[in-house]
């Protein structure tokens, strides 16, 4: 039983780290908050299960597709609605607004292309069940952990060890002196708007077999990202994935063995005793103003 | 000899209020040029407008680089040009390590083989920048932070190397040390033009000078000349 909770509180646990990681980049990048993030994984969990169901192709390939269309979407976010409102010098909170705004616009055009009801996946892999410890596990819980954290340490590799990974951090620091390097701010800006849309609509396809595929998937699951985000230090890549992880096994935790009706609350309220204990984070970004 | 860069009466505005007002200047190849006044002349400005950092809807007049006019292109792609700024209060990557903004700073090279000789290169020319190469950009000094930023622009191979300040708030002995470099970098070929406060080590430093004033340009001469001129004296030099 336990070994089965934990493994329940991993998967979720990890699609919060990833959406958890878009938070993160896209406030180090443009230092906004990003709410239609969530909403990016209803996206991909619907896109994934077009091509992979109604199309028939392969799951693998589906994924890729979909990854590579929610880049696209979250640079063009970036692009076509986040810095046309930045480029007016408006204040912060209008932009998020315009994220809020299309959050629910994409939730709606979901809704009109797929219909209201909620939809599964087939079975991904031809065997139910795999076997660890003695106990059997979800074939498709075991491959979202793992793809979890493949994902994850690409990404690490990326942002620290390649030429451009290095210019988008040193973009989101310093966008003027990135510029009289020779570096396109914007571009890097997009590219990691793009990243953080791809891990989301990633963690949708990974996590439908799992949950089904439903309009308001997302919204929850982006909501409780942001508060991994915030808890593993907010804009820290690392903390993210930490955050999500221990957030996803509070919550599972509390659902097995204290009530599943009040899981939310536990959870919730231990985060509201967390923020005021150690309000920088687990991995001490720099959250107060002084 | 080569007219590297030319600003043909280039004026700037922020929104209605003009604070360069039609200057012209040229830097040829292989001289050591500088541009000194007093707080709120448009020294600055002029600069960033140069390396198309400021927004190009202010920019009035022309501006020339190796043959071609660059006045309404990005910034970035006047870096690729070979035409690099080191900015003012040094805006050097904070959270990257010291090699990594140097890495940054080769971004627009395509010889990747050539790059890590030329960063062994800068470790030579500022042996402390080798000791901390592992640490984070934040967590250098002033002093060696305006070095990083000087080996960073450098690393690009820049034929015009712009210099905004060097010396600001800088202790004395480190500025004699920045302006040492600023000599040896001239010696081995590098074009440079450069903004100082500092007018007595701007005017020992570089052969020719302009001096501005609100905007204008009020004197350009050989930097033996402006060291003699009365009115530099007395305004400039604290003579």
């Amino acid at each position: 039983m336990l070994f089965q909770v934990i493994v329940s509180g991993f998967v979720i646990g990890c699609v919060y780290g990833l959406i958890a990681l878009g938070y993160s980049l896209i406030y180090k990048a443009s230092g906004l908050m990003n709410f239609a993030q969530g909403d990016v994984l209803t996206l991909g969990c619907f896109l994934g299960y077009t091509f992979y169901t109604l199309l028939g192709l392969p799951y693998w390939l589906s994924l890729i597709i979909t990854a590579a269309i929610a880049f696209f979407f979250g640079m063009g976010e970036e692009r076509f609605i986040i810095r046309k409102l930045q480029n007016k010098n408006v204040l912060t909170v209008y932009v998020v607004l315009a994220t809020i705004s299309i959050q629910y616009i994409l939730q709606n055009s979901i809704q009109a292309i797929w219909g209201p009801n909620m939809l599964s996946y087939p079975r991904v892999f031809p065997w139910n069940n795999v076997t660890i410890f003695g106990v059997n596990i979800q074939t498709e819980s075991v491959f979202c952990i793992i793809m979890s954290f493949i994902l994850m340490m690409l990404l690490q590799v990326f942002m620290n060890h390649t030429k451009f990974g290095t210019a988008m951090r040193a973009s989101a620091l310093d966008a003027k002196a990135a510029k009289a390097c020779g570096i396109n701010p914007s571009f890097a800006t997009g590219v990691t708007w793009g990243i953080a849309a791809a891990l989301a609509a990633t963690a949708g396809i990974l996590l439908g077999p799992i949950y089904g595929v439903f309009i308001m998937l997302g919204q929850t699951i982006g909501r409780k990202g942001f508060a991994a985000a915030i808890m593993g230090g907010y804009g820290n890549v690392i903390g993210a994935i930490v955050g999500g992880v221990l957030l996803g096994l509070i919550e599972t935790m509390s659902a097995a063995y204290w009530s599943s009706t009040y899981k939310d609350m536990i959870a919730y309220g231990l985060l509201l005793i967390f923020l005021y204990v150690k309000p920088t984070g687990i991995f001490n970004e720099k959250a107060l103003n002084r | 000899m080569k007219r590297l860069l030319e600003l043909k009466g280039f004026c700037y505005s922020y929104g209605n209020i003009q604070v360069v007002k039609g200057i012209d200047l040229y830097v040829d190849e292989g001289e050591i040029v500088t541009l000194i006044g007093s707080n709120g002349a448009g020294k600055t400005t002029t600069m960033q407008s140069i390396s198309g950092l400021n927004p190009v809807s202010g920019v009035k007049g022309e501006i020339w680089f190796d043959g071609e006019r660059i006045d309404h292109l990005k910034g970035n792609l006047i870096a690729a040009k070979g035409l690099c700024q080191v900015l003012e209060g040094r805006h050097i990557f904070s959270q990257l390590t010291v090699e990594e903004n140097l890495m940054i700073g080769a971004y627009t090279r395509k010889d990747k083989k050539e790059i890590q000789k030329d960063i062994d290169g800068m470790y030579k020319l500022f042996p402390r920048l080798e000791e901390r190469k592992k640490q984070d950009g934040g967590t250098l000094s002033g002093g060696e932070q305006q070095m990083l930023a000087i080996a960073r622009a450098l690393v690009a191979k820049p034929k015009l190397l712009l210099l905004d300040e060097p010396s600001l708030g800088l202790a004395p002995i480190i500025v004699e040390e920045i302006f040492r470099a600023i000599v040896k970098i001239r010696e081995q070929g590098t074009t440079i033009l450069f903004v100082e406060q500092n007018s007595n080590i701007a005017l020992a430093t570089a052969e020719r000078g302009y001096v501005m004033q609100t905007g204008e340009i009020i004197m350009a001469d050989s930097c033996e000349n402006l060291r003699n001129n009365d009115e530099v004296k007395k305004a400039y030099l604290g003579e």
